[in-house]
């Protein structure tokens, strides 16, 4: 394996190519005869010569070799031409000169080093130039490593290891590990293109640099839309997020693609950097949970979070195993009838923890959903639903049909629907009977595995459910691919229908379209009877809230089974 | 012309040698350009003109050619002038210009 140093050696073996610029033929005889043994030596006489010869070597040259003070075009001058030249701007420039002034001048300038006049022993300016075009040639191999071609940021590796050196530089002062990623990411690529997205990423890219820039900070792009700052001082977040909001809006307009930001303040009091871009990314993270959140900063708060969340995922296994888990019943009623008549339920799931009481499924399941464990609680609620709605069947002797959540992971799993027949089999109920919620955010991520998951559950005879409906980012197409029976309207919709005329008009469209395929609608989160009594009036066909019921545990909702099967006798 | 001769003169020759890679030809060489050139000239001229930025720079690159080949006779007089031009000084430079040329005569003889 050619390492780097390697590289950089087996190029110093060949002949540089040095350029000297001095308008006295002695000094440039002088030096010529110092270097002409082991470099190939250009001269030049002032600087509007030398460029010429610079221009036509371009990058063969590795070093030049600059007088200041010359006619014609000066050293100064000839130097800024060399750093704005495409191609020269890299060549390590060494200046010569007998003052102390131009010494410092020329180093601010960017010059590589200074060789002073009168000429020092040989060696010493051989030594000075060798280190020089080492120096360089590794440099700029470095370079085309260390930076994200697409946004010109530091990459990942290179971030975490100049943090290092940053704080060696400003070990005074508080600094800020900031992460920044962009809302739907992967939406924006779905629906204008992978290279309108690297757009998005480097206009986000070039906004961050000159931000690090003027704050003496670093920036890397870590992943697809994952950045990362590690920045001098504090409050750098709502400057930064103006900044980006601007260019972001030169390319979206008023679109509602927005980056969101997790600070991590005073980071240099936590040693490893790993830790400080974790911390960031958690409270950068923590702003999905409200919409109206662009910035957060890692807290007590968030911190708390974290450790509930490691312990919550620490004791999923032994929960299940225990029964902590508990399924609670929501009650559907049919509608359309003169009297509301039970129709279903929806399994939903509570945890009971011996320590922490009961958990909200609000602070579980997107947890678990994340990180891929939902699906352990899936096959858990599956199995409790199935044996329920047998023992219900053999207790009162009518068939209440249960809705469970299939989510985004069990999609993955290819044997899901063989999975889910032999559940239902082994609880000895039909698949007609069991009914299979599944989220339309799913068949945004992948559409051909959904399409051909829920075609085979359909066959199995499960009922299928849209969940979620109108949430997702799928294009109305979705409707028309996805053999589902029923259309489960979201309680976003429902909140505003009794007092809000646009509401009222988006479910009546929504209505229209299950009418066009043929579906059922259940309209969930319903708790006003105005509410209630709008819906029945368009057609919906079920119903589902609190206007009914919260949802119980299974011995509780035998009274709704029992009200059904009294009426029913009635009847 | 012999090292020695410009050692005796009061050149440093060892230093003018060692930045020669101690190649006397070629260090002689480089003094007898030295002598010859025309920054003196030049240098008298943009003094005698007033033209003290101008005058500055001819002293300036001359001093840096003595002073790499070790010089130190001729040297000194340009250096000092290099320093009261860089100050923009409106003296008299006559009698440092004479020592300039008494020193440079005495190298050529």
């Amino acid at each position: 394996m050619v390492t780097q140093n390697d590289f950089v050696k087996s190029r110093l073996s060949m002949k540089r190519r040095i350029l000297i610029v001095d308008d006295e033929e002695i000094n440039r005889l002088m030096l010529g005869n110092i270097l002409e043994d082991d470099y190939e030596v250009l001269l030049a006489a002032d600087g509007s010569e030398a460029l010429n010869v610079a221009k036509n070597e371009k990058q063969r040259l590795s070093l030049i070799l600059l007088d200041l003070h010359m006619p014609v075009m000066d050293g100064y001058e000839f130097f800024e031409k060399v750093r704005e030249d495409e191609a020269l701007k890299d060549v390590p420039v060494i200046v010569l000169t007998s003052e102390k002034e131009a010494e410092v001048r020329s180093l601010k300038m960017g010059a590589a080093d200074f060789i002073p006049k009168p000429y020092d022993i040989p060696e010493v300016i051989h030594t000075r130039i060798d280190r020089i075009i080492q120096l360089y040639e590794g440099r700029n191999i470095i370079t085309a490593t260390q930076f994200d071609t697409l946004t010109g940021l530091f990459n990942r590796e290179y971030f975490c290891e100049y943090s290092t050196i940053f704080d060696q530089y400003y070990p005074e002062g508080s600094k800020e590990l900031i992460a920044l990623n962009i809302n739907r990411f992967h939406v924006i690529n779905a629906v204008h293109g992978r290279e309108f997205g690297d757009r998005v990423l480097a206009a986000i890219g070039k906004t961050v640099k000159e931000y690090a820039g003027e704050t003496k900070g670093l920036a890397c792009r870590y992943s697809a839309d994952q950045f990362y700052l590690y920045l001098n001082g504090e409050g750098n977040g709502e400057e930064l997020y103006a900044a980006i909001n601007n260019a972001l809006n030169e390319l979206l307009g008023n679109s509602d693609t927005r980056v969101r930001m997790g600070i991590y303040k005073e980071a240099e009091k936590e040693a490893d950097i790993s830790k400080r871009m974790e911390l960031a990314l958690l409270a950068c993270n923590s702003t999905k949970q409200d919409p109206g959140r662009h910035i957060s900063c890692y807290d007590e708060k968030i911190r708390e979070k974290e450790h509930y969340d490691e312990l919550l995922i620490h004791d999923l296994d032994k929960a299940i195993a225990e029964k902590q888990f508990k399924v609670f019943y929501q009650p559907k009623y049919g509608v359309q009838g003169e009297k509301p008549v039970l129709s279903s339920a929806e399994a939903l799931i509570r945890w009971v923890h011996p320590e922490l009481g009961m958990i909200s499924p609000g602070k579980f399941i997107p947890l678990f959903e994340n990180n891929g464990l939902i699906g352990k609680v899936d096959r858990y609620v599956w199995k409790e639903a199935a044996a329920q709605i047998a023992q219900w069947e053999k207790k009162y002797g009518i068939k209440i049909p249960v809705s469970v959540n299939v989510s985004r992971v069990d999609i993955m799993s290819e044997d899901l629907a063989d999975e889910l027949e032999t559940i239902v089999k082994e609880a000895g109920i039909e698949t007609a009977d069991y009914y299979l919620e599944v989220t339309e955010s799913a068949y945004t991520d992948n559409q051909a595995d959904m399409i051909s998951l829920v075609k085979g559950m359909k066959d199995k005879g499960f009922t299928i459910e849209m969940d979620d409906f109108g949430t997702g980012y799928s294009s109305l197409n979705m409707l028309n691919e996805l053999p589902f029976d029923v259309l489960k309207l979201d309680m976003v919709f429902v909140r505003n229908i009794h007092k809000d005329e646009r509401a009222l008009k988006l479910v009546e469209f929504i209505m229209g379209i299950a009418k066009y395929l043929k579906v059922k609608v259940v309209a969930e989160g319903v708790e006003y009877k105005e509410q209630y009594e709008i819906l029945k009036e368009m057609g919906c066909d079920v119903i589902q809230g609190y206007y009914f019921s919260k949802p119980v545990c299974a011995e509780d909702f035998e009274a709704f089974i029992k009200e059904r099967t009294e009426s029913e006798v009635q009847g | 012309m012999t090292v020695e001769k410009l050692k005796e003169l009061g050149a440093d020759t060892e230093q003018g040698l060692m930045r020669c890679g101690n190649n006397q030809e070629f260090y002689l060489r480089l003094v007898g350009m030295a002598l010859e050139q025309k920054g003196y000239d030049e240098l008298e001229k943009q003094i005698k003109e007033n033209r003290l930025t101008e005058a500055f720079e001819a002293a300036h690159a001359l001093k840096g050619v003595l002073a790499n080949l070790s010089l130190t006779p001729i040297y000194e007089p340009v250096s000092e002038m290099t320093e009261m031009l860089r100050a923009k000084q409106e003296a008299d430079y006559s009698p440092l210009l004479a020592k300039m040329w008494e020193e440079r005569k005495r190298f050529i003889e």
